[in-house]
């Protein structure tokens, strides 16, 4: 018997279950029965087994609509996550949906705002990307860019897409049109899925905007009505599991769009441009590290990184170390930046004398208000692509990455 | 007729997969949600009716949160803890005591709702045990399965664009049981009911007051099932399924569908049945296995029936007083140990009754009236320092000066009564016994013997 099967299960107890098997680990079995509950039953206690016909599957109906073509181009790329996933109420398993019609099936509202193609790119959990994932991703964006559609949306695990959308943002250079990353808190198996408005938000704002650019599109709060547009340099997941959990960092978001696809901008933006595109991909060969500082450090954390090609120090406050791993910063005879585990505000390391000796190690960022990711990005893409003039670049604004000014906010994390 | 109950009882521990306590609330909100669902056509080809009806609706949901009784896990905007250990172990004390065989393994599942009333869209629940049986004077009856789930929102106002719903009483724990379509009249469904209620309470852990425990029932009359909810108590049961089953002979029905009890005992259609389709597994939570170690491990509470049965036997007690007692979970064997010289009937009645009376009589709270003050003026009519006849008089004084003055029911000396009377006749020898009596307890304010009295006016007249 295989999952899938339909059963009838006599136990040693002479009581009979019906129903199907499903896929089940070590000495239970699981098995669905007609109410549609599982129950998990002890092999054990089964006496005999005897397989049953199983109803014929009904086969959907084939979908067909129209596209209507005088509306925006728009590509779903798919890199994985839950986002675009349903789940098969026969087994439990989740499997994904890419294909345009099935995409339009899920999302029916997407039809009526743009233009859709959706394609499958990978299908990974964000956690696994590496260096080569947002070449091959940049890849693909050009090859869309080509066919000549106005805008893109790339489905993506929420775990690390603030790295990738900082990655994006630095290999396209003077990209032309928006791209926007989107992923989902809540599955999309779920009625409460956040997939959709999200979705539904990222077409209508491409639909409507003259941004270009790489961005996020998230919820912008906890209820089914607005979702923010989030820089794609400035932007980081700030909760585990909220619908919110991405978060401008040390700026506005660009856009709110709510429910009916009504756009507010919120701050300055870059517009179409005539600068050609240029594909500044990341060398897949680099080892690049991010230090966390905390008390109680050991020299031995940092020898690790002795044969890396770059590291981030996460120093704290102002973008500080304890000073008995200064002689082993020293030591390390690579690019090395400070980023603030504070996350919100500035690196100013003049304040305190540790600070001007981190400069004196040729420590880079000073002055800069970069999240710990985005510097990881920067500095790899840097590394890759302007070894010679790195030291210079790093603090340099190249894709408002670095706001050089910090407007007051009642509330800094807004 | 085919009957079936489902019988919901909110329990009274935290809320199922959070760590919310489990309070109901209804004044002011703390928080607002607005949120959406949707749906599609489920994997097996087959769209589950109950949740496409909902979906078509294309509504909005405005949620009415409490800080007290909920948390993201309830709003979900966090994944839910493990299912609270507490509820299992009630659901499996339940399963047991309905010779119920709890299942090996426990999958929570997903059984998608998507009225609103669950945020998520689906609602946790879960197979604890099934093939139990309950005896009733019409035979066995079935339990076919035994349930763990999570308690929906409830609904506050219902427009064609949005409806409104209370969460603070989502994702309190529910036990849901339910009976093979075996029942065959009216009054033993009410029976079932009530017998289940009893093996609930025996358990305890419940929540009570309104809402506390509903009952469905699953009736056909040699045609499709039809789903009843929302029986307000017990006694409206028979009366309803005599109205649906006039209805049905009248109207017809044509599909499987639920329907809603109205207080004036007709059913209105409430939305179709919904089927298999809508569940699965929810993968947030690992599946429980239910070891022998851990069955052995759980005390079974003794049934309430059989509470009551045993006073009834031991200290040949009126029924109603044992129930009771038992209801009130008072110690009686201690008492009986305590007061000898008293009549098990008469312990129970000043335990049972009197405050009762109190109640009605005096207008005072004898809730106030606690082991203490029960046990001091049983005490005093042990050792015959009072009374039978002073006994409500003396816990109402407890009561009201929080001390006992035993000479306010201190009788007339005979001395003193012999006097009096001697007295009354000589003034007046055509007196009656009777007027003489009426005399001596206006005279001394009650506090007469009045047999005493009879023999002394015998002797002197």
């Amino acid at each position: 018997m295989k999952p899938g099967d339909k059963v009838k299960i006599t136990l040693k107890d002479n009581s009979i279950k019906e129903g199907i098997i499903m896929p089940s680990k070590d000495d239970t079995l699981i098995l669905k029965l007609n109410s549609g509950y599982n129950l998990g039953i002890n092999k054990t206690k089964i006496k005999e087994t005897k397989q049953l016909k199983k109803e014929p599957m009904k086969k959907q109906d084939k979908i067909n609509f129209i596209q209507d073509k005088t509306l925006k181009r728009v590509t779903i790329l798919h890199t994985g996550g839950t986002i675009s996933s349903k789940v098969d109420y026969e087994t439990g398993a989740v499997s994904s949906k890419f294909k345009p019609e099935e995409i339009i099936t899920m999302f029916p509202e997407l039809k009526r705002i743009v233009n859709l193609d959706s394609r499958l790119i990978s299908n990974m959990f964000s956690d696994d990307m590496n260096f080569s994932h947002y070449n091959i991703l940049a890849k693909e964006i050009i090859k869309e860019i080509k066919k000549g559609v106005n805008g893109i949306i790339i489905t993506h695990g929420t775990d690390t897409l603030h790295y990738t959308s900082a990655a994006l943002s630095f290999i396209l250079e003077h990209i032309n049109i928006p791209i926007l990353l989107v992923g989902a808190q809540r599955s999309s198996d779920r009625g409460s899925s956040d997939a959709s408005l999200n979705l539904i938000a990222a077409c209508n704002f491409i639909k409507e905007t003259n941004f270009v650019g790489v961005a996020i599109c998230m919820h912008a709060n906890t209820n089914d009505n607005v979702c923010a547009i989030l820089h794609g340099c400035k932007v980081r997941k700030m909760h585990t599991s909220r619908r919110d959990a991405f978060r401008s960092i040390n700026t506005d978001s660009i856009a709110t769009v709510d429910e009916y696809g009504k756009i507010v901008y919120q701050r300055d933006y870059s517009k179409k441009h005539d600068q050609k595109l240029n594909l500044k991909l990341f060398n897949e060969n680099l080892k690049v590290g991010i230090i966390k500082i905390h008390t109680h450090m050991s020299k031995e954390q940092f020898e690790v990184y002795k044969n890396f090609d770059g590291l981030v120090i996460e120093g704290t406050g102002l973008g500080h170390t304890p000073e008995n791993v200064l002689e082993e910063i020293k030591k390390l005879k690579i690019p090395i930046v400070m980023s603030s585990q504070c996350i919100y505000g500035r690196i100013n390391m003049n304040i305190y004398s540790k600070g001007r000796h981190l400069q004196e190690l040729n420590v880079l960022g000073n002055f800069c208000d970069m999240t710990p990711e985005t510097s990881f990005i920067k500095l790899s893409w840097l590394i890759s692509n302007h070894k010679d003039n790195l030291k210079h670049l790093f603090e340099t604004n190249l894709r408002g990455e670095i706001n050089p000014k910090t407007v007051f906010n009642e509330d800094f994390q807004k | 007729m085919k009957c079936g109950l489902e019988i919901h009882q909110q329990l009274n521990t935290k809320k199922l997969f959070c760590d919310c306590n489990s309070i109901i609330i209804d004044d002011k909100p703390d928080f607002f949600l607005k949120r959406k669902l949707r749906t599609s056509a489920s994997e097996l080809g087959e769209i589950d009716k109950a949740a496409l009806h909902e979906s078509q609706k294309n509504k909005y949901f405005i949620y009415e949160g409490y800080h007290d009784s909920n948390c993201l896990i309830c709003i979900d905007e966090e994944p839910p803890l493990e299912l609270n250990k507490k509820a299992l172990n009630i659901a499996l004390q339940v399963s047991l005591l309905l010779n119920a065989k709890p299942v090996d393994e426990i999958q929570v599942m997903r059984k998608v709702v998507i009225d609103g009333s669950n945020i998520t869209g689906f609602q946790r629940t879960a197979l604890i045990a099934t093939d139990g049986y309950i005896e009733t004077s019409e035979g066995k009856i079935k339990i076919e399965t035994i349930c763990l789930e999570e308690e929906a929102a409830k609904k506050k106002k219902d427009t064609q664009d949005y409806s409104i719903y209370n969460i603070s009483r989502l994702g309190i724990p529910l036990i849901e049981i339910a009976t093979g379509p075996e029942i065959k009249s009216n009054e033993s469904a009410k029976e079932v009911a009530v017998k289940i209620g009893m093996v609930l309470r025996s358990v305890g852990s419940l929540r009570r007051g309104i809402g506390s425990i509903r009952q469905d029932v699953n009736v056909s009359f040699n045609g499709p099932r039809v789903e009843i909810k929302g029986f307000q108590d017990l006694q409206s049961i028979p009366k309803i399924i005599k109205f649906e089953e006039e209805r049905q002979k009248e109207e017809g029905i044509k599909e499987p569908h639920v329907r809603k009890a109205e207080k004036d005992f007709t059913t209105t259609f409430l939305r179709p049945m919904p089927g298999s389709a809508r569940m699965y597994p929810e993968t947030d939570i690992p599946t429980i296995k239910i070891s022998k170690t851990l069955l052995d491990s759980l005390e079974l509470p003794v049934l309430i029936d059989k509470k009551v049965e045993n006073l009834e036997e031991n200290y040949n007690l009126q029924a109603e007083l044992a129930r009771e007692l038992v209801k009130n979970k008072i110690n009686f064997k201690d008492y009986v140990k305590l007061y000898p010289g008293l009549e098990t009937n008469f312990i129970a009645r000043v335990l049972i009754e009197i405050p009762k009376e109190i109640k009605s009589r005096f207008k005072l709270d004898s809730n106030e009236l606690k082991e203490k003050e029960f046990k001091e003026v049983l005490q005093l009519l042990n050792e015959n320092k009072l009374r039978k006849e002073n006994t409500i008089d003396c816990l109402v004084q407890l009561l009201k000066s929080g001390k006992i003055r035993l000479e306010e029911f201190k009788r007339v000396s005979d001395k003193e009564l012999e006097e009096t009377i001697r007295e009354l006749i000589k003034k007046n020898p055509k007196l009656s016994p009777g007027a003489i009596i009426g005399d001596l307890m206006k005279k001394f304010n009650g506090k007469v013997d009045g047999k005493k009295a009879s023999e002394i006016i015998k002797k002197l007249l």
